[in-house]
């Protein structure tokens, strides 16, 4: 089957059967990954290599980790209502929902916050390690952490953008449909640098 | 577009569940406090396993056109596996740093 543009051009159809948004993001996400894996791999580097690496976290660091997964994982829950609503054309329901997952991710940021300023009363930092052992723990710590809260706080303005646009017909449910493909991967990080940052660390 | 719709909210709600269970489970297993090596090697598994149930539904992987999973899948595991070569380097820098 092919199409035709302005022009009278001949086009395939695309294999994908996608909008070219949808593509990009599947493919900016493959990328994100990697980088992630990379920070992972080298975090697992530093750890491997030495002998007397640091378990900093007691149980109330771990149990704070646990809601933030709970609520991570529900802001991906509510994200699928607001993408179906969408889909089924239900558009205040559909901006209602997207609203539950802005707030979600806000405290999810807000609880990895918390933690940081602790450990950072505790006199953890980048390049400080209280317990006497090799520095890299806070700066695998601290770098990894950051770089998925960054990807948090840039999906909750990302998801304010796109419901801003959407709630004034700019914007379409493809849009919301596609920013959702980033909010859930940034939610499947989480199942990675939970257990390995704060499990694998557990006193 | 999709070759499907996807599956009931119910369905999304039951993963989320069982989601859920598997990260009580990851820390379950840690406070059984096994061996360093064997706590990683399930973490990863499950870790695995939820990136997976998340990819396929929850990101919808699994109703699209099966050209978009050979496209972003394969190439993006064979560079997590090409990563893998520094792990040699690692133990070696453990030894050294035992012998110090």
């Amino acid at each position: 089957m092919t199409m035709t543009s302005g022009h009278g051009a001949l086009m395939e159809q695309s294999p994908y059967g996608l909008q070219s948004k949808k593509l990009a993001m599947w493919l900016f996400i493959a990328s994100d990954a990697v980088t992630f894996a990379a920070a992972l791999v080298a975090y697992g580097f530093l750890r491997i290599g030495s002998p007397d690496w640091p378990r900093p976290f007691e149980w109330p660091s771990i149990a704070n980790g646990l809601v933030m997964t709970f609520v991570l994982l529900s802001s991906s829950l509510t994200m699928l209502v607001a993408v179906r609503a969408a889909k089924g054309g239900q558009k205040s329901k559909a901006i209602q929902w997207l609203g539950f997952t802005m707030l979600l991710g806000v405290i999810f940021a807000a609880l990895h916050l918390r933690e940081w300023f602790h450990m950072f009363a505790e006199g953890w930092g980048l390049s400080k390690n209280p317990m006497g052992g090799p520095l890299d723990f806070g700066a695998a710590f601290f770098s990894i952490t950051g770089l998925h809260l960054l990807h948090v706080i840039s999906g909750v303005v990302a998801l304010l953008v796109i419901t801003i646009g959407y709630k004034s017909n700019r914007l379409d449910d493809n849009h919301v449909e596609t920013t959702s493909l980033y909010w859930h991967f940034v939610d499947i990080v989480w199942m990675f640098v939970f257990p390995l940052m704060y499990l694998m660390n557990a006193r | 577009m999709a070759t499907d719709q996807g599956p009931s909210m119910t369905t999304y709600v039951g993963i989320w569940v069982g989601l859920l269970v598997i990260v009580g489970i990851e820390v379950a297993v840690t406070y059984q406090r096994p061996e360093t090596k064997s706590l990683l090697a399930v973490l990863l598994i499950l870790a695995f396993i939820e990136a997976g149930i998340g990819l396929l539904f929850f990101m919808h992987m699994k109703y699209e056109r099966k050209i978009l999973f050979w496209t972003v899948v394969p190439i993006t595991l064979f560079v997590l596996l090409m990563m893998d070569h520094v792990w040699a380097d690692a133990f070696r820098m453990f030894s050294l740093r035992l012998l110090q």
